[in-house]
């Protein structure tokens, strides 16, 4: 399948996703580009493969993440640091192998200490920050280089919240996995439902009826505005104005509760497979109508608000060429003109009016702006869906034979899954989070920029912790 | 700006639940001593997530929201354990984490309260155990008080704390190591 370029830089593949295998004899690391799906072999005994790292920088995390999965080496990369296995990790242990048990209890080994990129220099110096932040939010870790306020460079390090969890759902069948999958990220829980959902539909050579995607389409429309309106509060609040965290943050409440009512769950957990509460069509579309007002409500308020775009515009700039480099998704892409958005090739979205929105300004500013315009246009689409969507449940297959991928635009972006069943069994999990490739640029967005403006760029880009890590 | 006090006045206020403030009040007056000794009259949580899937998380942040606005309850959410009376603990408590989740434990000054939230860090969210899970945290942590739910609700948290505060009317004491 022809996933969406990149519009601009045609000859250049895009890098969405590289993972390895265990096939017994060999080790196979299979990479997915927008155009093309290649697979390589890797010797058992002493397991090696070539580094995409040069001409992919995102390929970084990718083939870290394979060496501390499976051991293997990557000849030619540029950084070799262990990404998954902290500091107190028993070396040597690889828990993707097969013959690595999934319950083996492991020892804290003496404490390894962990490099971070730094700029040297006269009076350059560090700031760590994490992995216990201030506020009510995730675990990860931010290395800074600084010439006093400004910073030179930035290390993101993470997988604190490392689970297992690609491991911890082999030998379960998709129906198995579902409560599982829907936990990985809070955030993006109907965004990786459906990814689920249409695998199992593949399994089953099954079509799924336009009145089950409309509700599907629902749901996750929902969550998008529920996170926008988050994300529509906190980016403003943390330029210091609260005022927009009060307003945007009760939105956010009202759009749970609207999941709630649809699916009996705030954050629709386990939604697909269940049973659908009756709803009431004409009931869906005022909430909707009365929401958009809202939105043009907190537009017409922030536009007018001199002081915080004075904060925003031009702050942490992600030009279009470096997007295009790390192979961005999501908000983050659109936000510097990139076209990329997973439902602009879904012909049930498109047949419904569905328009990507994009910026060209790549700034905290732009970033903000895309958020408001698609929550927005989520709102039309839900309208829209509601008309025919059905109250049609879904059973996630028990059976399943071979490999099968799919891709979901969440709320932060191109999701991508990627499952091998044998005998009904999952016998390889993988699932690129968004989050996994716009991690890797955010440092690209530092230089120039004040520290005090960090949680300003990082929040507009609202990345996932959870979902990342796995 | 002239826009947003019209419709501050217009909206009034959202917060709901004025039962809790009566229960608050009635609870304040039972605990009168023992809270003033312990808390000086404000209840401060340093939240730590251990490994969640973000929706615990989520609904903390969300009893900031006008709708629940929880810090009119005298209960804070502070940014350092060096200013907490209790760690709340989200998720399930995972390799990488424990070490820095028993070192933010140990800068909580003494008395202090763990309060679990949230299925997870008493393994009782879907997940199954793999070598990168240490919950349940009972093994590591001393838990005072567990909030159940996947992820509980806002006023599930709400009550969790309540009855937290009860049980330490009824004489019980805060842990150390
Ligand atoms: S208890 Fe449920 S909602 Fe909370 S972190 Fe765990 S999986 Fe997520």
């Amino acid at each position: 399948m022809e996933k969406g370029g990149s519009g601009m830089e045609n000859s250049r593949k895009r890098l969405i996703a590289r993972y390895a295998v265990d096939r017994g004899e060999h080790f196979e690391i299979v990479t997915r580009y927008d155009t093309e799906t290649t697979r390589e072999r890797a010797d058992r005994q002493e397991p090696r493969a070539p580094s995409l790292m040069p001409r992919y920088p995102a390929a970084n995390w990718f083939e870290r993440k394979i060496a501390d999965d499976f051991g293997i080496r990557f000849e030619g990369a540029y950084d070799f640091r262990p990404l998954l296995h902290h500091e107190r990790w028993p070396v040597g242990n690889h828990p993707m192998r097969k013959d690595f048990d999934v319950h083996r209890v492991l020892e804290f080994s003496e404490y390894r200490p962990y490099k971070y990129e730094a700029v040297g220099g006269d009076g350059v110096f560090e700031v760590a920050v994490g992995p216990i932040h201030a506020g009510i939010i995730e675990p990860g870790h931010f290395h800074f280089s600084q010439a006093g306020e400004e910073m030179l460079h930035q290390e993101v390090r993470h997988f604190y919240k490392y689970r297992g969890i690609e491991k911890m759902l082999e030998g379960k069948s998709l129906a198995e996995a579902a409560p599982i999958v829907a936990r990985i990220s809070g955030n993006e829980s109907v965004a990786t439902q459906i990814a689920l959902a249409r695998i199992s539909a593949q399994v089953e050579k099954k079509d799924l009826s336009e009145a089950l995607q409309a509700r599907w389409g629902i749901l996750l429309e929902l969550e998008r505005i529920a996170h926008h309106w988050t994300d529509l509060g906190f980016i403003p609040n943390d330029a210091g104005f609260g005022a927009a965290l009060a307003f945007a943050s009760a939105r956010a409440e009202e759009t749970r509760r609207q999941l709630r009512d649809l699916t009996g769950h705030r954050f629709a957990f386990d939604a697909l497979m269940r049973e659908p509460r009756p709803w009431d069509r004409e009931e869906l579309i005022r909430w909707c109508r009365h929401m958009s007002q809202e939105a043009k409500w907190f537009e017409e308020w922030i536009t007018d608000i001199p002081s915080l775009w004075d904060r925003m515009d031009t702050t942490g700039i992600l030009t279009s060429g470096n997007a295009l480099r790390y192979g961005c998704v999501g908000v983050v892409a659109r936000a510097s003109s990139v076209e990329l958005d997973v439902r602009s090739e879904e012909p049930f979205y498109r047949e419904r009016g569905f328009e990507p929105k994009q910026e060209s300004s790549g700034d905290v500013a732009a970033r903000f702006k895309v958020r408001l315009m698609e929550l927005k246009h989520s709102l039309e689409l839900i309208e829209t869906f509601a008309k025919e969507a059905s109250s049609e449940g879904f059973a996630f297959t028990e059976t399943g034979e071979g490999a099968f991928e799919s891709f979901v635009e969440s709320s932060l972006g191109e999701l991508y899954m990627a499952i091998e069943l044998v005998g009904g069994k999952i016998s390889r999990f993988f699932v690129r989070d968004p989050s996994f490739i716009n991690w890797q640029a955010l440092h690209l967005m530092m230089p120039g920029n004040i520290i005090a403006d960090f949680p300003l760029i990082n929040k507009s880009c609202d990345l996932s912790y959870a979902g990342n890590d796995l | 700006m002239l826009r947003y006090w019209q419709r501050r006045f217009k909206t009034g206020i959202l917060t709901e639940k004025p039962e809790f403030d009566a229960r608050m009040k009635e609870l304040r007056k039972r605990l009168k001593k023992g809270i003033a000794k312990h808390f000086a009259g404000s209840l401060a949580i340093r939240m730590v997530d251990s490994g969640s899937c973000n929706a615990c998380e989520a609904e903390c942040n969300a009893l900031s929201n006008p709708y629940y606005d929880l810090e009119r309850l005298g209960i804070r959410f502070v940014a350092s354990p060096r200013h907490a009376d209790v760690m709340l603990l989200s998720g399930v408590l995972t390799f990488n984490m424990l070490p820095h989740v028993l070192d933010a434990w140990e800068q909580i000054p003494e008395p202090k309260w763990c309060i679990t939230l949230g299925d997870c860090p008493a393994m009782q969210a879907p997940f199954t155990r793999t070598f990168a899970i240490q919950a349940p945290a009972a093994e590591h942590l001393p838990v005072a008080h567990h909030i159940p739910g996947c992820p509980p609700s806002p006023n599930t948290i709400i009550e969790g704390l309540l009855e937290f505060l009860e049980t330490l009317q009824n004489g019980k004491q805060g842990t150390g190591n």
